[in-house]
């Protein structure tokens, strides 16, 4: 498995649209907070972490769609005959391109995180609380699932191009389609990688019918565990389905 | 073109086929197919297109899905030995290639998925005389620059069964020769050797059995020799066509 998955890591390395798309996702947290704090989005109850997480949603549609784009690629490119003739066990081969994906998307978020911790301390007035940076993992954990989900949609479909729509709407549709989920809504917003980094970094702002019910922590294990669901769906379509 | 082909002695392992089907949207495909393969000699894989060469091959790697039958490599499938790599090396298709990876890129990724040691790239690529281009993108080099890297990745294992798919595509009469030599060196270093090809006068040369396959059914399997009863230049050929028929 360690080789396997070292292999996917040398993919990704090896490939510079990959490589650059890597380094885009992680870019686009400070980015983006970068973006709204400059613009004078930060109000006077915001911490300097909650302003340096403002960004996270683009950083989570961009791995996510990153990591499509690389497992759906393996198809498109039709590599997937060669990855299949030097590791024929599929569980094995699966189980690392999805761990490879969540490993970058991780490692790429921690440095995303932190830079734009940095960049909107930089650039925000005095007077502003530094607030919880260890609560930025959630920006980690959710980047993570979001990769993780994003491969798995990649493998499924088996179209680069396809998947970006499909983990796009995965993870928007939650937020989007809110108002139409009635009392699920907590359960199935609050659970979404967005609004587990909004748990995480500010909860006792967040609106009553998108927090989770059990709090933060609780919110994170369910966004993983339907990470994992989906998955595991992958995992059994790429086991049954020819190369 | 590289002066040096693998020949360290390894004990080769068989390929088996034993009753393999495959159905693929009501269509068969492959019917019952049987043959084997065996180490220190040649196996010509031969049938027209859409004979179902392809989808066997894959099938021994476990690539595609049988929907019943077996096949197996030493005795056991593809997917069960430890280091595949060193068991088996492949040549599908000389695009499965990503097309923005180097060759170097692209060798790295074979050999660290199966430990190999980083000095197998360097040896891979000097094997098949890509040197100079090891690092311009796959989606720049030419069809023979492709093959040659195809090779590269069945041979970088040093695996004890090479199974090539139509290796003779796209390469010149030069690489073509050394290609025989090759596939020799591997045979007599007791390795089996599996390549389909549908250069007859090709086969005649290099290999030491013969396995023709039409419509999904094996329509022959044994020795050269005792299959056309000939020495003489297009018997192969002349036997093929009378067995397959020349459309």
């Amino acid at each position: 498995m360690r080789s396997a998955w070292t292999a996917e890591l040398v993919k990704v390395l090896t490939v510079r649209g990959f490589r650059a798309g890597a380094v885009l996702a992680g870019l686009a947290l400070p980015l983006t907070s970068l973006l709204v704090v400059s613009s004078g989005g930060l109000g006077d109850a915001d911490t300097l972490t909650s302003g340096a997480a403002t960004g996270s949603m683009s950083s989570l549609v961009a791995y996510a769609a990153w990591a499509a784009v690389v497992a759906g690629s393996e198809y498109t490119q039709r590599t997937i005959v060669v990855s299949l003739a030097t590791v024929p066990r599929r569980p094995v081969l699966y189980g690392a391109k999805v761990a490879a994906a969540a490993t970058i998307a991780a490692a790429g978020a921690a440095a995303g995180a932190v830079v734009s911790l940095l960049v909107v301390a930089a650039v925000t007035p005095s007077g502003h609380r530094l607030g919880d940076p260890p609560a930025l993992l959630g920006v980690v954990l959710a980047s993570g699932a979001a990769a993780v989900v994003g491969a798995a949609i990649g493998v499924l479909t088996r179209s680069s191009t396809g998947s970006i729509a499909v983990v796009i709407a995965a993870l928007l549709l939650p937020r989007a389609a809110a108002g139409l989920l009635g009392g699920l809504q907590p359960w199935i917003v609050g659970a979404s990688p967005g609004t587990v980094v909004t748990q995480f970094v500010q909860g006792a702002q967040l609106a009553a019918d998108h927090a989770y019910p059990g709090g933060a922590a609780l919110a994170a294990v369910t966004m993983l565990l339907v990470a994992l669901a989906v998955a595991t769906l992958g995992g059994l379509a790429f086991a049954r389905r020819d190369g | 073109m590289p002066p040096e082909s693998p020949t360290t002695s390894r004990p080769g392992l068989a390929v088996e086929v034993e009753d393999a089907s495959k159905v693929i949207e009501g269509v068969t495909v492959l019917d019952r197919v049987s043959f084997t393969a065996l180490p220190g000699r040649i196996t010509a894989f031969l049938g027209p297109n859409g004979a179902g060469k392809s989808t066997t091959l894959r099938a021994i790697l476990g690539i595609d899905h049988l929907t019943s039958g077996r096949a197996a490599i030493g005795g056991r499938p593809f997917r069960e030995h430890p280091q595949p790599v060193r068991v088996a090396g492949a040549l599908l298709s000389p695009d499965a290639v990503h097309p923005g990876r180097t060759a170097r890129g692209h060798l790295s990724v074979v050999a660290a998925s199966n430990g190999l040691p980083r000095a197998s790239v360097a040896a891979a690529i000097d094997l098949v005389g890509l040197a100079d281009i090891a690092t311009v993108p796959f989606g720049q080099m030419s069809l023979g620059m492709r093959q040659r890297l195809g090779l590269a990745t069945a041979l970088i294992g040093d695996p004890a069964v090479v199974i090539l798919d139509e290796p003779h595509n796209g390469l010149d009469a030069a690489a073509i020769r050394w290609l025989r030599a090759v596939l020799r060196a591997l045979a007599d270093a007791g390795r089996t050797v599996l390549v389909s090809s549908h250069l007859m006068g090709e086969v005649e040369q290099v290999a030491d059995d013969v396995v023709l396959i039409d419509e999904g059914r094996v329509l022959a399997a044994a020795p050269l020799r005792e299959l056309v009863g000939s020495d003489a230049p297009g018997a192969l050929e002349d036997h093929y066509l009378d067995l397959v028929g020349s459309r």
